[in-house]
């Protein structure tokens, strides 16, 4: 997979959040867009052919391991706020009924 | 090695840890440990002050015995040492605001602590990575507090700061991927030799527009701050005042610290942009925060127009200016968490937010007047108070242009003109209301209004403390004097003859809100924006 492909689901990502108007959906948006980061990410850190960053039988054409030790913390941190996103929407739906942002946004107290 | 050496790591686990304890033992007197978290920490920071002092060669510190490319590292210089003081200082002052109503939530004070480790590590850390995931941990735990009141407008408030940031970070590691792949390092010191080496500046470029653009989210720019005066509208007031005088400026130092220490080898001739992109936030926040009748949100929009002032320093390279502007965000955290801090005692004893409907505090609670009108002059820039010396060096930075002048005089009205609104909760008769004694709170105030004199004073000696830096704006002339009374008295005309009336534009700015969508169309076409003022 080339990294234009990865751009494109970060774009599409994007495409979402600017027109989603459900909170869930616009949830789901931004770990696409994180997810085409991480991908973005490994790809520009692959080597074709390479073997894996693990200290071992073999230590030469490694796949650089930086990215990758990196992109697994992004990948916590991902899954951290995708949980408290859906948590906060759980609350929205029992306060609001809805989850739509406009039947939200619209109420203020 | 000496153990001083190690001390900024404690900086992030002293807080960390005590919050953790706290939240493990239920004892009741355990949550004043978080007394001793603040203790420890300005012991921590003034040893490590006098070692950073004798030891110009053990700034740098590399954890895990990597070689300095790869592994994280921490960096202190005079800058983040002047935001890891002022961060202590803010966290412990609103712990003694906070401590009477909180000593029995564990849960409340160990997010606060957490925060406060969080925040410190974002400013020590000399990684970029390492920056972003301190910068999306911030995000998490304000969101966990931005919602702590558990009402349907505080979790819409928060899941909006939340996914808004979090696409803001992203577009932050986005850049950061892009600088790795080009120079295979992400340590700050080494990038910023690296950067000018690169002959072809494209990558270097767009890697640097797509960071700050990341960042203008949680800095609340131009069009992006449509998070922060929700967040204000929910949140109590002590949250709102660490948002105002902390989290913002997180930001604001992370562009710094970009700006200025990262890209300061390569003309990007970006200062003017971001000098334009300030003067719009500043003018658009004053003219919410005019239209505004809620106090908390007349702070709230202020925040975005001090933070464009602060922007219109920090972005140019004439020396007064910079100095000018890292001198604004250090006041404007102490007066503005003064403001939230006043309001919020306000709020808790009138039981509205109104600003037509609170009457009479100089009569009832004389001691919240006096600190409101030291908090509301200083804002304003009344001379011999913090603010007026550091709006003073950042004028520097408009200095002989006769539309940015105009323009800096018409920030200043606004700002004049929204505190002579705020202040009619000054006057009135006395009221009649339950008051409720809390000395802690008292004095978290007291000791903020003595900060802002502080500064306004003592600015020379503080300037030459830390940056061995000699500014000096002329206190003692009348003409400063004269060019205060002159504001106040426009001011004054301005507020009864226009906003007093309620106007059509006022109405529209008042109930104007952003849905979701369209903020982050705002910030796809920022994106784009600075892109094509960079690349044409």
């Amino acid at each position: 997979m080339s990294p234009i492909l990865t751009i494109i689901v970060i774009l599409i990502g994007l495409y979402g959040l600017a027109t989603s108007k459900n909170i869930i959906k616009s949830v789901f948006c931004v770990t696409i867009i994180e997810a085409g980061v991480i991908l973005l990410f490994l790809n520009l850190g692959n080597l074709e052919g390479g073997s894996i960053p693990i200290l071992g039988n073999v230590i030469e054409n490694i796949v650089d391991p930086i990215p990758q030790a990196l992109m697994i913390t992004t990948i916590v941190i991902g899954s951290t706020i995708t949980a408290l996103a859906l948590m906060l929407c759980i609350k929205i739906f029992h306060n609001y009924g809805s989850v739509e942002w406009k039947e939200v946004l619209g109420r203020e107290e | 090695m000496p153990f001083a050496y190690q001390l900024p790591i404690f900086f992030v686990f002293i807080p960390v840890i005590f919050g953790v304890i706290i939240y493990l033992f239920k004892k009741p007197w355990i949550t004043s440990l978080s007394f001793l978290a603040q203790i420890t920490l300005f012991i921590a920071f003034f040893v490590y002050h006098q070692f950073w002092l004798t030891n110009p060669e053990h700034h740098l510190i590399v954890f895990g015995g990597w070689s300095e490319r790869i592994g994280i590292s921490f960096y202190a210089d005079s800058l983040n040492l002047t935001f890891t003081l002022l961060s202590i200082v803010i966290f412990s002052i609103l712990l003694l605001y906070l401590f009477q109503f909180r000593r029995k939530d564990h849960k409340f004070l160990f997010f606060f602590l957490f925060l406060e480790g969080v925040f410190l590590g974002m400013i020590q850390t000399n990684d970029l990575f390492n920056m972003f995931v301190f910068l999306e941990l911030v995000t998490v735990i304000v969101t966990v507090l931005i919602s702590y009141q558990k009402t349907g407008p505080s979790f819409q408030a928060g899941i909006y700061y939340l996914l808004l940031n979090t696409v803001g970070a992203l577009f932050f590691l986005i850049g950061i991927i892009f600088l790795y792949n080009t120079f295979g390092t992400i340590n700050i010191l080494l990038l910023k030799d690296l950067i000018p080496l690169q002959g072809d500046r494209t990558v270097v470029q767009f890697a640097y527009i797509i960071m700050i653009s990341g960042i203008s989210v949680k800095a609340a720019l131009f069009p992006l701050f449509t998070w922060l005066p929700k967040a204000h509208g929910v949140a109590q007031s002590g949250i709102s005042a660490l948002l105002s005088g902390l989290v913002v400026k997180g930001a604001l130092y992370v562009f710094i610290r970009l700006n200025r220490y990262m890209y300061v080898n390569v003309p990007l001739q970006l200062s003017e942009l971001f000098f334009w992109l300030g003067v719009v936030t500043a003018l658009v926040g004053v003219a919410f925060a005019i239209s505004q009748k809620d106090m908390k949100q007349i702070l709230a929009y202020h925040t975005v127009s001090q933070v464009g002032i602060m922007m219109m320093g920090i972005s140019q390279s004439y020396l007064t200016a910079y100095y000018g502007g890292v001198l604004h965000i250090i006041n404007h955290a102490l007066f503005k968490s003064l403001l939230f801090l006043a309001a919020g005692v306000l709020i808790k004893h009138y039981q509205t937010k109104k600003v037509y409907e609170v009457r009479g505090v100089m009569r009832t609670f004389p001691l919240i007047g006096i600190v409101l009108i030291v908090a509301m002059l200083s804002i304003s820039g009344a001379p011999l108070l913090n603010g007026f010396v550091s709006k003073s060096m950042v004028k520097y930075a408009v200095k002989g242009d006769f539309i940015k002048e105009a323009l800096f005089f018409l920030i200043n009205l606004g700002t004049v003109t929204s505190f002579i609104k705020f202040s009619t909760v000054l006057f009135g008769p006395k009221q009649n209301l339950v008051k409720q004694k809390n000395p802690l709170q008292d004095i978290s105030m007291i000791l903020l209004a003595v900060g802002c004199l502080g500064i306004g004073l003592f600015y020379k000696e503080l300037g030459q403390w830390i940056y061995g830096l000699s500014v000096t704006v002329k206190l003692w002339e009348w003409v400063n004097w004269l060019d205060y009374a002159i504001f106040l008295a426009i001011g004054l005309v301005f507020y009864h003859f226009v906003v007093k009336k309620d106007y059509k534009p006022f109405q529209f700015l008042r109930h104007f809100k952003l849905t979701f969508e369209s903020a982050n169309y705002l910030f796809v076409a920022y994106l784009v924006v600075v892109l094509l003022v960079v690349f044409t």
